[in-house]
Formats: C-alpha cells, sequence, structure tokens
C-alpha cells in the first residue's frame, strides 16, 4: 500500500495526542519536558510530510530550524531544570506553585 | 475739548492708581491726589458746560463683525447736568472727609477707593453704550462694595457690603440679559445707533427687554424688591453714605432709564417701572417712619425718594425724574453729611433717642441740617419744593392712583423728617455724648455750608408755576405732617408710636420683614441646590460612577483570579482546550 | 529668530542642567529654573510684540524627522497660540517663583518643574500632531510624580490616581481620535497645516466624522473638566504642590480647549455641528452645577478648584457657539483664566504654607494680616466673579453676546446667572470669611509674601489687568485665525448669519 498523506498525519496527530496527554497528567517535570518535546517533534513530522506531498521544501527548512531551536532550548530548559531541583530538592510541578496568589 | 472729556473721567482713575501703587505711605499725599483729581474733574466740566454743544468722542476697545463695543463719551445736556452733580458734590464730600476720616488708620485707602468710585461714575455718565455702561455699572458697585465694607474687620460692615453686592448682582443679570436682547433686536449697543435704528419704526425692542434693563436700574437704585441692601449700606462711613448711596451711585439707575428713555417708552415696562417706583417711595417712607438710627432714617428716605424719581420716568418723564434727581442730589448729601457732623461729634452714636439738644451746640450743622429738611420736605421756595411738585404734577395728569400714593408719601416724607429734626436737635440732651457735643471743624462744617445753597437754589433752573391743585395737596400734606410730628415729638423721651400703634409700627421696625423672607428663601431654595449639587457630585459622580467603575473593575479582577490556579498541568489542559476550540471554530 | 524655539528648549535645557548639579546645592538650582522661565518668559514678551497680526504662522521652526510618515518638528506661533504661549511663559515664570515651597528631593522636583513647563510650552507651540501631543505628554507625566510624590494631605494617594487615571483616559481618547483623524485624511502628514488644508479640498468622511469629533470633544473634555468627567479637578489641585496646581491648572488643563479649536472643529466640521449642541449643554453643567458646588465648599483649595471647573464652562460654551465672536471669546478666556488659576493657586500656596490649613472657616482678617497677600487674593477672587478691569470681564461677556448670537437663548440666561450671581456668592462668600472680619485665632503669626512670590502675584495681575483694558492686543490675532476656522466649518452658515446681522443693523 502507497502511503498517502493521511497516514503521516495520522501519526503526526497521534504523537501529538500522546505528548499533550503527557503533559497534562505526568507530574515530573523532566516528564513533561520529553512530552513536549515529543509534540514538537509531532509537528516536526506533519511539515516534512507535507514538504513532501506538495514538492515544496519550504516545510524541510522550517525543521531544520525546529531542530536547532529545539535543541538549544533544550539546553537551556534542562539546565533550569537541573537548578531548579537543586533549589528546591523536587522535579514535581505540584509543588511549585509559589507563583499562586 | 475731548481731551478735557477724556481727562474727567480718567484723572480720578489716575489718582486711585497713583495711590493705589505708592502714594498711600503718605496721608497727605494721598488726600492731596484725590481730591485734586475730583475738582479738576469739576473744573473741567465747568468748562465743558461754557463751551456748550454736544460732543462725541470714542475709542474701540473690542471689535467684531456686528459687534462693536466702544469705550467712548457722551456729553449732551443730560451728562452734562449729572457730571456736575457728580463732581461737584463728590468735590465737596471729599473734603468734608478729610475732617471725618482724620483718625483713621487708613487714610490713604479711603480715598484711592473714593477716587476709584468717582472715577466708575463718571463712566456711567458719559458711556455711549450699553457694554460701556454695564462695566463702569459693575465698576460702581464693587467701589460700593468696598466702601461699605471700608472697615471690614467689623463683622455687621463685611456682611452688609457683601450683600450689597450679590443683591446688586440680581439685578446686573437682568440688565445684562436686557442688553443681549436688544442687540439681538436691533444689532447695536451704542445709543445712538439703537436711537436710529428705532427712529421711524414702531418699537423694535419688547416690553420684557425694557423690563430686564431696568432689572439693572432696580438694583442700583434699591427699588423694591431689590432695596433691602440700601440700609444695610448705611455701615460705611457716612461721607460715603452720603456720596454714593444718597447722591450719585443710587441716582444711578435713575440715570440709566433717562439715558435709555428712548428704548423702553411706549412698551409695557414703563407701566411696571411706575408702578414698583410708587411701592417704593410708599413702602421706604412707611419704614423710615419707625427707624431710630439717624443714618438709617435717612437711608429710607433717600429710597422713598428714589423711588418718586423712578416712578416719573415710568410715568413718561425723565425730565422731572432728573430734576428731582438733581435737587435730591445736594440736599441729601447735605443731610447725610450733617449728620456726619454729629456723629462725629457725639462720637460714632448713630441712635437719635440718645442725641437732643444740639441746636446751641452745632449751630452751622443745625442750620444746614434745617435747610436739608426743609428741602427734603418740600416747603415752598426750596429747592426740593420745585422738583416733587413737578413728579407730583405728572402724577396727576397720568395716573390717580400714583398721586395719591405720592401725596401721601409727601406727608410721610414730612412726618419723619421733623420727627427726626426734632427728637435729634431740639429738646434736652439724652446721653452725656449729647452733653458734651462740640461743633465740627471747619472742613467739615465748610461743605455743609455749601452745599446748603444748591439745596435752597437748585430748583429754580427748572421752576415751572406749579399745578394750583398739586399745590393745595402738597402745602395741606406738610402742614399737617408737620404739626402732627411736633404734637408726638415735641419733648418726648422716647418714641410713643409702638404702644400706640403695636402692629404696625412692629411691621415698619421690621422693614415688614423682607429680610428674614430673603433669608428663607436664600436658605430653602439656594442653599438646597448646592446641598443637592454636592451631594450629586459626592455621591452619584464621584461616588456610584468613579467608584463604580472603580469597584466593578476590582471585582472583575478578583473573579478572574480565581481561576488563576498556579498548577501548570489545569494551564496546559485549558490551553489545549482552548486550542482545540479555536481548530474547530476555525476549520469548520 | 526662531524665538520659539529658544523658549521651549529653555526649561528642557534647564531640567538637563539641573540633573548635573549636586542635590545639596539648593540656591543653584533655583537659580537655574528661574533663569531658564524668566529667559523664556523675555522670550515670548519679544516674540507677542514682534507678532504681525494677521500674518499666518509666524517664529517658525521646522526640521523634517522621519520623511516617510511625514513627521516634522515643527514650532509656529499663529495669532491663537502667540498669547497663549505669552500666557503659559507668564505662569511659568510665576511657578518657578512659588516653587520654594519644596525642599524635601528639591533636584527631582525642580527637573520635574522644568519638563513641565517645556511640555506646556511646546504642546502650545508645536504644529504637528505628533509632537502636539508628545509634548502634552512630556508636561503630563511630572505632573502625576509631582502630586504624588511632594503632594499634600491625607488625600494624596487617592488624588493621584485619581487624576491620572482621568487625564490618561482623556488622553488616550483623544490619541483615537487623533489617529482617526490622521487615517481618514489620508494626507500621510502629521503637520496641522497640511492636515487642514486636505480637509479643506475634501473634507473626511461624514459618517467618520461622526465619531472622530466625539472622541476628540470627550477625550479633550476630560482634559479640561468638562462635567460629568470633572471631579479628578478640585480633588487633585487640592493635593498639587503650588507650582504643580498652578502650572496645570492654569496652562496645562488649556490643551484641551486648544485641541479643540485647533484640531477638532476644523478637521471634523459636519460631526462639531451635530455634538457641539450636547457640548453647549454640558457647558452650562459646568457654570451651574460647580458653581453651586463651589458654594458648598469650607476648603479655600477646593473652592477655587469647582470655580475653575466652573470657569471652564464659560469656554466650552465660547466653543460651542461656534462663531467668530465666540471662539475668539473662548481664548480669551482660555489666557484670563490661565492667570487667573496661577494667581488663585499661588495665592492658597501660600496661605498653605503659614498654617497647613486650608479651612475658610478658621480664617478671616486676612486683609489687614498680609496686606500685599490679601489685596492679591482679594483681586483674585473679583477677577474670578467677572469684574470689569480684568481679562476675564472680557472674554466672559464675548461669550455671552455669542452664545446668544449662535442662538442658544436658555443656556445663555441660566449661565448669566451662574456667572453673575452664583459666581458672586461664593466669591463674596469667600472674601467675607477669609479677608473680612476679625482675625482667626490660628493666624495671629502668618507672615505677609516674600518680595519674590510678590513679584509673581504682581506679574499675573499686572498681565491680567492689561489685557482687561485692552483685551484688543489679544483678540485681533486671534479672530483672525479663528475667522479661517468658523469659515471652514460651516461655510453656508457663515453667509446667512453675515446676512442676519447686515439685516438687523439695517
Amino acid at each position: 500500500m502507497e502511503p498517502l498523506l493521511n497516514h503521516y498525519l495520522l501519526v503526526s496527530g497521534a504523537l501529538f495526542a500522546i505528548g499533550l496527554l503527557g503533559v497534562i497528567v505526568r507530574r515530573n517535570l523532566l516528564i513533561i519536558y520529553m512530552s513536549l518535546e515529543l509534540m514538537l517533534n509531532a509537528a516536526n513530522v506533519a511539515l516534512v510530510a507535507m514538504s513532501r506531498f506538495n514538492g515544496n521544501l519550504d516545510g524541510q527548512v522550517m525543521v531544520f530550524f525546529i531542530i536547532t531551536v529545539a535543541a538549544a532550548e533544550v539546553s537551556v530548559g534542562l539546565a533550569l531544570i537541573v537548578a531548579l531541583y537543586r533549589k528546591r530538592q523536587t522535579a514535581d510541578v505540584e509543588d511549585l506553585a509559589t507563583m499562586k496568589l | 475739548m475731548n481731551i478735557a472729556a477724556w481727562l474727567i473721567l480718567l484723572l480720578p482713575l489716575f489718582s486711585a492708581v497713583v495711590i493705589g501703587l505708592g502714594a498711600f505711605r503718605s496721608r497727605k499725599v494721598s488726600a492731596a491726589i484725590s481730591v485734586g483729581a475730583v475738582v479738576g474733574s469739576f473744573l473741567l466740566t465747568l468748562l465743558l458746560i461754557r463751551a456748550g454743544g454736544e460732543l462725541r468722542t470714542s475709542v474701540t476697545w473690542l471689535e467684531f463683525e456686528g459687534l462693536q463695543i466702544d469705550i467712548g463719551l457722551q456729553i449732551d445736556t443730560l451728562s452734562k447736568l449729572m457730571l456736575c452733580v457728580v463732581t461737584g458734590i463728590g468735590g465737596l464730600i471729599h473734603i468734608f472727609s478729610l475732617g471725618y476720616m482724620k483718625e483713621d488708620m487708613d487714610f490713604s485707602r479711603y480715598f484711592a477707593f473714593l477716587s476709584l468710585f468717582v472715577f466708575s461714575m463718571i463712566g456711567i455718565v458719559l458711556a455711549d453704550n450699553f457694554v460701556m455702561m454695564f462695566i463702569f455699572w459693575e465698576l460702581v458697585g464693587i467701589s460700593s462694595y468696598l466702601l461699605i465694607g471700608f472697615w471690614f474687620d467689623k463683622s455687621s460692615a463685611a456682611d452688609a457690603a457683601k450683600k450689597a453686592f450679590l443683591t446688586n448682582r440680581v439685578g446686573d443679570f437682568g440688565f445684562l440679559i436686557g442688553i443681549l436682547m436688544v442687540w439681538a433686536a436691533l444689532g447695536s449697543v451704542g445709543f445712538a445707533d439703537l436711537s436710529n435704528a428705532l427712529s421711524g419704526e414702531t418699537a423694535a425692542v419688547t416690553g420684557l427687554a425694557g423690563f430686564l434693563i431696568f432689572c439693572g436700574a432696580m438694583g442700583k437704585s434699591a427699588q423694591f424688591p431689590l432695596h433691602v441692601w440700601l440700609p444695610d449700606a448705611m455701615e460705611g462711613p457716612t461721607p460715603v453714605s452720603a456720596l454714593i448711596h444718597a447722591a450719585t451711585m443710587v441716582a444711578a439707575g435713575v440715570y440709566m432709564l433717562c439715558r435709555v428713555f428712548f428704548l423702553i417708552d411706549g412698551t409695557w415696562a414703563m407701566e411696571a417701572i411706575a408702578w414698583i417706583g410708587g411701592l417704593t417711595s410708599l413702602m421706604a417712607a412707611l419704614m423710615a417712619v419707625q427707624q431710630d438710627d439717624i443714618k438709617r432714617i435717612l437711608a429710607y428716605s433717600t429710597l422713598s425718594q428714589l423711588g418718586y424719581m423712578v416712578m416719573a420716568v415710568g410715568l413718561g418723564s425723565p425730565d422731572a425724574a432728573m430734576f428731582h434727581l438733581s435737587t435730591h442730589a445736594s440736599f441729601k448729601a447735605l443731610l447725610f453729611l450733617g449728620a456726619g457732623s454729629v456723629i462725629v461729634a457725639l462720637h460714632h452714636e448713630q441712635d437719635i433717642w440718645k442725641m437732643g439738644g444740639l441746636r446751641d451746640r452745632m449751630p452751622r450743622t443745625y442750620w444746614t441740617f434745617f435747610i436739608g429738611t426743609m428741602a427734603l420736605c418740600g416747603v415752598p421756595l426750596f429747592s426740593g419744593f420745585f422738583s416733587k411738585e413737578a413728579i407730583i404734577d405728572v402724577a396727576l395728569q397720568s395716573n390717580l392712583l400714583l398721586f395719591l400714593v405720592a401725596v401721601f408719601v409727601a406727608l410721610l416724607t414730612t412726618f419723619y423728617m421733623t420727627r427726626l429734626f426734632i427728637v435729634a436737635f431740639m429738646g434736652e440732651p439724652r446721653s452725656a455724648q449729647a452733653k458734651r457735643a462740640k461743633e465740627s471743624p471747619a472742613l467739615m462744617t465748610v461743605p455743609l455750608l455749601v452745599l446748603a445753597v444748591p439745596s435752597v437754589l437748585a430748583g429754580y433752573y427748572n421752576a415751572h408755576a406749579p399745578n394750583p391743585l398739586v399745590l393745595c395737596a402738597s402745602l395741606v400734606m406738610l402742614v399737617f405732617g408737620m404739626l402732627v410730628a411736633n404734637t408726638v415729638y415735641s419733648g418726648a423721651k422716647a418714641d410713643p408710636l409702638p404702644a400706640r400703634f403695636v402692629w404696625l409700627a412692629k411691621a415698619m421696625r421690621g422693614r415688614f420683614w423682607f429680610d428674614e423672607m430673603y433669608q428663607w428663601l436664600i436658605d430653602r431654595v439656594q442653599e438646597n441646590l448646592a446641598k443637592l449639587a454636592e451631594a450629586i457630585d459626592r455621591r452619584v459622580i464621584a461616588g456610584l460612577m468613579v467608584r463604580g467603575t472603580h469597584g466593578t473593575t476590582e471585582l472583575a479582577g478578583r473573579v478572574l483570579r480565581l481561576t488563576q490556579t498556579g498548577n501548570l498541568k489545569a494551564y496546559a489542559f485549558w490551553f489545549a482546550i482552548g486550542m482545540a476550540a479555536l481548530l474547530v471554530f476555525t476549520l469548520s | 529668530m526662531d524665538w520659539l524655539l529658544i523658549i521651549v528648549l529653555l526649561p528642557l535645557l534647564a531640567a538637563a542642567a539641573v540633573g548635573f548639579v549636586p542635590g545639596s546645592q539648593l540656591r543653584t538650582i533655583r537659580g537655574i529654573t528661574l533663569g531658564a522661565s524668566g529667559l523664556a518668559l523675555l522670550g515670548a514678551l519679544i516674540a507677542f510684540c514682534s507678532f504681525k497680526v494677521g500674518g499666518g504662522l509666524q517664529f517658525e521652526t521646522k526640521w523634517t524627522w522621519v520623511e516617510s510618515l511625514g513627521l516634522h518638528f515643527h514650532l509656529a506661533a499663529d495669532g491663537i497660540n502667540i498669547g497663549i504661549i505669552l500666557m503659559g511663559a507668564i505662569v511659568a515664570f510665576a511657578a518657578a517663583c512659588c516653587a520654594d515651597d519644596i525642599t524635601h528631593r528639591m533636584k527631582e522636583f525642580h527637573i520635574l518643574l522644568n519638563l513641565m513647563i517645556g511640555g506646556i510650552l511646546g504642546a502650545f507651540a508645536s504644529m504637528d500632531l505628533f509632537f502636539f501631543y508628545f509634548f502634552h505628554e512630556l508636561a503630563l507625566v511630572p505632573t502625576f510624580i509631582m502630586i504624588g510624590v511632594w503632594g499634600r494631605g491625607a488625600n494624596r494617594n487617592y488624588a493621584t490616581y485619581k487624576i491620572t487615571l482621568y487625564l490618561s483616559l482623556g488622553a488616550l481618547l483623544a490619541l483615537i481620535g487623533l489617529i482617526g483623524v490622521y487615517v481618514q485624511t489620508g494626507a500621510e502628514s502629521f503637520s496641522i497645516p497640511d492636515l487642514i488644508a486636505k480637509v479643506r479640498e475634501t473634507p473626511i468622511d461624514e459618517a467618520a466624522q461622526q465619531w472622530i469629533f466625539p472622541l476628540l470633544m470627550f477625550g479633550f473634555g476630560i482634559l479640561v473638566s468638562l462635567w460629568p468627567f470633572h471631579t479628578w479637578a478640585p480633588l487633585g489641585y487640592g493635593a498639587a504642590p503650588t507650582a504643580t496646581a498652578m502650572l496645570h491648572a492654569g496652562v496645562l488643563k488649556k490643551f484641551g480647549l486648544y485641541g479643540l479649536i485647533r484640531v477638532a472643529i476644523p478637521m471634523a466640521p459636519a460631526g462639531a455641528q451635530n455634538w457641539l449642541g450636547v457640548l453647549a449643554w454640558l457647558a452650562l453643567a459646568n457654570l451651574l452645577y460647580c458653581g453651586l458646588v463651589a458654594v458648598r465648599q469650607k476648603d479655600l483649595n477646593q473652592l477655587i478648584g469647582n470655580s475653575s471647573v466652573a470657569h471652564m464652562g464659560f469656554i466650552f460654551l465660547g466653543i460651542a457657539s461656534l462663531n467668530v465672536i465666540g471662539l475668539t471669546g473662548a481664548v480669551l478666556v482660555m489666557i484670563a483664566h490661565g492667570l487667573l488659576a496661577a494667581l488663585a493657586f499661588g495665592l492658597s500656596g501660600h496661605l498653605y504654607r503659614q498654617t497647613g490649613s486650608l479651612d475658610m472657616s478658621r480664617m478671616g482678617g486676612l486683609l489687614r494680616q498680609m496686606p500685599l497677600a490679601g489685596t492679591a487674593l482679594l483681586m483674585a477672587l473679583l477677577a474670578g466673579c467677572g469684574l470689569p478691569g480684568f481679562a476675564n470681564f472680557a472674554g466672559e461677556v464675548t461669550i455671552f453676546f455669542a452664545a446668544w448670537l449662535a442662538g442658544l437663548k436658555t443656556i445663555t440666561v441660566i449661565a448669566a446667572w451662574s456667572a453673575l450671581v452664583i459666581g458672586g456668592l461664593y466669591m463674596m462668600r469667600a472674601i467675607r470669611n477669609i479677608l473680612h472680619g476679625p482675625r482667626g485665632d490660628d493666624w495671629a503669626k502668618a507672615s505677609d509674601v516674600n518680595p519674590l512670590i510678590a513679584t509673581a502675584l504682581g506679574l499675573l495681575l499686572a498681565a491680567l489687568m492689561v489685557f482687561g483694558f485692552a483685551p484688543g492686543l489679544l483678540t485681533k490675532g486671534i479672530e483672525s485665525e479663528v475667522t479661517k476656522i468658523v469659515r471652514l466649518a460651516k461655510p453656508a452658515a457663515d453667509a446667512s448669519e453675515a446676512q442676519a446681522t447686515e439685516v438687523a443693523v439695517r
């Protein structure tokens, strides 16, 4: 069976949903962070597929940017999480509610 | 000649400014400048009268298309007569003041104000248009305010000044609206233009406009119902009462009516003016009968005489009104100055029942006061006789009811003046001060003697052979009034009337309770309106609206804050829902 | 000479200069402020004297700033603003003289004061919509800070919040309106003369005018305390330091009125025709209602504040008449009231410094206690109730004529009542309570004004009387400019009105 655009989009959608679910239900910051990456990559999959099926390279170029920016972002984010853990001895979002009034 | 006319106006202003800017440090210099200015104006007036003819000169004050406001001088017979009265009597009163105010610590300020007044009064007299008249009208009001409240440390003087100003302001309100109406109807505010615009046409100005203009006169000339300020104005120094509140300013209303007579002639306003004049003269004469303060008696008498003049204008005879105005100015100024001389001699005692026996102690004051009284009562051959006769004559010819009022007022006038004269000057002294009274210095008695001359003679410049009926009526009233007063008060130690006519005397003493009525009205209406406005300001605008807006904003903030749980997962959840909803909306 | 540039730059440079002076050198700081405002006043006087009536824009400075947007730094004077600039310079100098009651953090105060002065003069001198608005904000922001930091009274914080919110709201509404004007004309220029030339050829779409004008009217109106958006004024002035109150009540507040005459009416004449009726009634509310509120006040500052709000009614009424006489009278009252408000607040500031209270029921006899200040206050209060000889009278009486001409008869009658009787009532009560009568007990040690403040007050009084005796000095220039605006606003009605006057004259 020839893979159609819809199949790719289904995969991408599924990935996105899993990621979102992870963000919502998990409590550990690290896991939430990984779930976020999953969502980003879901978008990447969709972009690449679109690019492939529309015969336009713009989408793939964009994915390159996303990957580079995501790498930078991950390093900053992880550093923040580690710093936070050192300070508060926890990575549980339920405990990190000092901004709440 | 133009320069002379401008100098007449500007000399007193110059005096006021120079004294105000620095000359006040020296009493002598201030007095010299002030007296010099008014005497200079008087001499220039005489010069203009000698030169004869009419004169008009003006500079533009404000100019628009369709509205030109000049400061213009109009010198004709009417204004020359009035100028003579203002500067002549004004000059004498300035000189009298030198003696009267000698002891006062604010001697210089007094003369500055006096000069300011003379300037404003001359402005009214010379004005050739409505707006200029209104300007000087206000300035006269303020100089009168400053002089009534001259001894402002005294609460009563300060209150009287305030009352005078505000009562006048009510009249000025009408005056201003009247001016606007005339301007809208005829397209100009200049008297000459207006008179041209009216000539050949039927009256284009409504009675309402005429009546509103009369409102200005009602305030200045203290006509009913705005008469209440004049008696209180006696709180000012006595020469001020003589100059402003007897001879000149209060006559300004009558003068103004004569000036714009061509506008109001033939409208229903005339009728109203005549009746208001008659009513005022009657009411004021009744009040005068039961007053004990020498200045207040004269004040009510002034009111009553002003009522005569206004009535004469209303009955269509401005000539008679101006005639009485000029004679009245001299003898009433004489009476006030005489009263001032008595008051100084008695160390500021004004109650006539604490006087008595002044005849031998103050002969010059006595004789001049006698002449003034005779003139006011209208004894034949004195000046007041001719002018009063003229007014009563006018009344006889046009309105029988008003004629009767006028004759009755003549009786009352004779009665209260005889009462004043007998109680104050005859009999035995009734107080320690009266026993020790001495004649005033020459600085004060000479103006009295000079004023006595026109009080006797001023009537002859316009004397007519009197109407026999009028002559009879007024002679009967004169003799009757004098006899009654003489029987009642000769040798009396206290006023016998209140015991006999309890209610009538009470009403007269209480000035028919106008002040109380007005006070009640002000308290009820004005104060409550102000309270209401303030309550709205505080409760509705600052409270309901401003604080309401503030409250709503704050409440919204409080409600919305509940959604800020601080829970990251909840935010993510809401975010996802929101995105999903957005997607559904955009895609479907 | 570019007098306007000098006048505007001097205070701004002074603000910078004060910044470099150590805060301990009080005399130097005061000297800089006084010197700058004094020189600015001198410049304004020279400009006023060499101004040619009917000569269009004069003393121009025009620098292009952003070519593509049509932004220019453009200062110029015509008959309308030359008088206001002179008045502003006089008030600024007087305020600088009266600023010596500030001792705490004086340096910062003087920086802000100079900024405010520069902003005020710049706003009235600018012929470019952008700088017109920018300079106004430059003056407005220091006002808030000055009231908040150096203000007085228990209500200070509330007053600061209130005045800030109100005025920011007003400025914001006006900004939307101004943007509307810019977008709708499509002129690609912020220059007011260019915009006017543009709308003369192709007026703004009528439907758009119907929302632009009310935006400008209420926006500018809030800045001038138009009823019912007036409650910030007495409160704010009551809490403000003397110099700030003088400058704001005297000059800065007039910006809204100036904007109405300069921008709103010429740009949206059709909108104006529709909305000026509303403005006339609101003006009456200012006059009557705020006059009544003033009668009830017991605090001198509240009284002056409320009466000042009431006086704004005259100016609104003059604008609402929309004829040459009315607009001229409106500008005249703006100038007169500016001088008067500065005088009154300067005096109340002096009184406040004596005992820390302005409760009128505890005063009395101050004319005896402090002859100079007392006389000045007496004259100020009398000018406030419209006494001839002061410039206020000339303006007010012209406005009555204009309103009557415009057919607003009921309003004129009630306005005259409020002006003559109610105005007289509260001013007379104030004189009676403060100056006359026996001396209040707290005031035994009160001293008269020092020579510096006396100079300032004398200057204000002299200006009031000069313009009162010879209003022609101002009206000739104002009239020639205002005529253009009126012609633009109602080309058809103007002709018929002229005809009506002609018929009446005949």
